[in-house]
């Protein structure tokens, strides 16, 4: 029987195509988090008929965000991108990436941000100590992430523990 | 080997209801395991199907995260179910993500690729297989896969086999048991009755009884009207026997009875007819006397008186004599010798020569055989008859006495045949009495003594004679002797009674 399964050779895309790079999988991510996190009431029907990922400050995706996420869709809604410059665009959008662009000023983001129901994701380093909710490490040339459950709760953000037992690190830290 | 057929009914029964439960008992468990089996296969598919969702959607984030060490921890809570050998979690191009193997030592850790993401169930070489897709947003997000053995099924099935064994060698046993209790009830008193049916029919005693079952059933019913008819046959029986008894009894009574009789009569007769001859031979003698001293000086009336008397005394001689000859046979022991029938018969035509004088007779004599008799006897019967035919011939002009025998199975008859007077056939049985006579005595003289006398000679040697006639056609005597052995041994018989 095996035999049989080995004859039937399944070409493998990731074996076809060039190797993804950390950006194409951090925004497959950004994209794969909107699954497992639930969002209060309110904001869902502020956000009106699409699922906005906005990054915030200098893009580091290039085209790689809008090719992961054209034409897709979470929880019914059509997914739209949105690069913003100031946190207070941020209205809108579920989940805010923010570039490490705006490392400086993060304090200041995330304090504007503090009343919004928004996943604040990051590559920036400490970021999750920092107050940011996920935090995208590199384990090995693995991507990977780290939780910080007590802002996403002041933000009335449920993580799915499916989530959750993926994350390097969860941390509850003010 | 006995057939079934002829088995006892006691082992007929006990075979019928072994076989009856057994049957029973076996289909019953037959339904039931298939029934079971089939469920469970069911159960299991769903459980397997289950547990592949379970999986699946505990490995969404997994495969969504590129975690294959959480999908494969979550893979490994499949050690809880031990029937399934291999488990992996595939992405949705059919990549291997994550494998479980329940012995992690066996072969390689490698994935068999899949062609499809669809669900599916596949049965196959003892094993079943579950593919399910797992979906996400609406999207494949990968594809679970779980093989398991059918040790469960197959263990379950060995535990039917020996429950069904258990169960049925114990329903045996019980069947066994009131296979016994039926057997009392029914087959024994069976038994019982055909065994003494058995006795009544071959020793023919009718005094046992079938032992009765004390219960309502038809069998008692059976039982008890047999040991009735027994009792029926048996008062009947007893009944025969007291008649049979009697009948002898009274045979014999009678027997001797009509023996004395007989043996007085004879005596009687003899004597009397003896007696009878001194004072005939008186009256004879004076009358003749009379006749020759006074015949002249008598007138013609007194001398036909005294010839009427003369006459008379000469026809009661007669009679005496023939009556003496009568007793004579009937005292008489036979004397059985080869007898040549034809000089018999020559014999006995010399004696009757005298009545054949002055006639025209025309003998037609065949040839006669040689039997064994009493040829004194015998010769008289010949003497008789042809005298008799000569006598009732006489008035024909043209006499034909025909003497001949006709060959049978058994003893030869032998006749006598005239073209005389005849009789009429309806008084023929009237010819062999005693006195009886069929024609006038001024037609044809005679005793009416001969005929019996013949009778009795003839019936002596254990034969039969008959007549037959028709008036003025003439008669035909038949006789015929028994055949020599037979009529031997009855008239020994009959002499040694009389």
């Amino acid at each position: 029987m095996a035999l049989a399964w080995a004859l039937v050779v399944v070409p493998s895309l990731w074996a076809q195509g060039s190797k993804p790079t950390d950006y194409d999988v951090k925004a497959a991510y950004l994209y794969n988090f909107g699954g497992f996190v639930e969002w209060p009431a309110k904001a869902r029907a502020d956000n009106g008929d699409s699922f906005t990922i906005c990054v915030l400050g200098q893009d580091p995706f290039g085209s790689a965000l809008d090719a992961a996420l054209a034409g897709e869709t979470i929880a019914g809604k059509n997914v739209a991108v949105k690069r913003i410059p100031r946190p207070r665009d941020a209205v809108n959008c579920r989940i805010l990436f923010i570039s490490s662009s705006e490392d400086s000023q993060l304090k200041q983001v995330l304090a504007a941000l503090d009343d919004t129901s928004v996943l604040t994701v990051s590559d920036l380093p400490q970021f999750s100590r920092r107050g940011g909710m996920v935090q995208f490490v590199l384990d090995g040339n693995r991507v990977r992430f780290e939780v910080n459950l007590t802002p996403a709760d002041h933000a009335g953000l449920t993580l799915s523990s499916e989530l959750l037992k993926l994350a390097v690190q969860v941390r509850r830290s003010p | 080997m006995l057939r079934v057929r002829d088995y006892s009914i006691s082992r007929k029964l006990t075979w019928m209801n072994l076989l009856a439960s057994g049957v029973a008992l076996l289909l019953a468990c037959a339904a039931f395991v298939a029934y079971d089996l089939i469920t469970f296969r069911e159960s299991m598919i769903r459980s397997l199907s289950i547990q592949a969702q379970i999986v699946g959607s505990n490995s969404v984030s997994a495969l969504l995260f590129n975690d294959p060490q959480s999908a494969e921890k979550t893979l490994s809570a499949l050690h809880n179910s031990p029937n399934i050998i291999s488990a992996g979690i595939y992405t949705p191009d059919g990549r291997p993500f994550a494998a479980y193997w329940r012995h992690r030592g066996s072969g390689a850790l490698q994935l068999p690729p899949i062609l499809t993401a669809r669900t599916q169930l596949r049965l196959r070489d003892g094993q079943m297989v579950v593919l399910r897709s797992i979906v996400f947003q609406g999207k494949p997000a990968g594809t679970v896969y779980i093989q398991s053995d059918l040790q469960e099924s197959i263990d379950r099935l060995k535990q039917y086999v020996i429950i069904v064994v258990a169960v049925l060698l114990t329903s045996l046993v019980v069947a066994l048991l009131t296979s016994s209790i039926i057997r009392r009830a029914i087959a024994d008193p069976i038994v019982q009755l055909a065994e003494t049916a058995r006795i009544v029919s071959r020793d023919k005693v009718y005094s046992v009884r079938a032992p009765t079952t004390g219960n309502r059933d038809e069998l008692a019913i059976l039982i008890g009207t047999f040991n009735e008819m027994l009792a029926q046959i048996e008062e009947r029986d007893t009944a025969l026997r007291e008649t049979r008894d009697n009948l002898e009894q009274r045979v014999q009574e009678r027997t001797a009875q009509l023996n004395a009789v007989n043996l007085e009569l004879e005596a009687f007769s003899y004597s009397v007819s003896h007696d009878l001859r001194a004072p005939l031979r008186h009256i004879g003698g004076f009358a003749r006397l009379l006749e020759e001293e006074y015949g002249t000086t008598l007138d013609a009336a007194a001398q036909g008186h005294l010839r009427r008397i003369l006459s008379g005394v000469e026809n009661m001689g007669m009679l005496v004599d023939d009556l003496l000859k009568l007793g004579k046979v009937g005292r008489q022991e036979l004397v059985w010798q080869q007898t040549d029938l034809n000089s018999l018969l020559q014999s006995a035509l010399q004696d009757i020569q005298p009545e054949l004088e002055g006639r025209q007779i025309e003998w037609r004599i065949g040839e006669l055989p040689v039997i064994d008799c009493d040829p004194g006897l015998m010769k008289q019967v010949f003497a008789n008859l042809l005298s008799n035919a000569v006598k009732y011939t006489r008035r024909r002009e043209f006499t034909v006495i025909q003497v001949g025998h006709v060959a049978t199975d058994g003893a030869p008859v032998i006749f006598i045949r005239d073209n005389g007077a005849g009789f009429n056939q309806q008084y023929a049985s009237k010819l062999f009495g005693a006195f009886q006579r069929l024609h006038r005595t001024e037609d044809f003289e005679g005793t009416g003594i001969g005929l019996a006398t013949v009778q009795r000679i003839i019936r002596k040697h254990g034969g039969r004679i008959w007549a037959d006639g028709e008036v003025e056609k003439g008669a035909t005597f038949s006789f015929s002797l028994a055949a020599s052995s037979q009529g031997f041994a009855a008239t020994k018989a009959s002499a040694a009674v009389g």
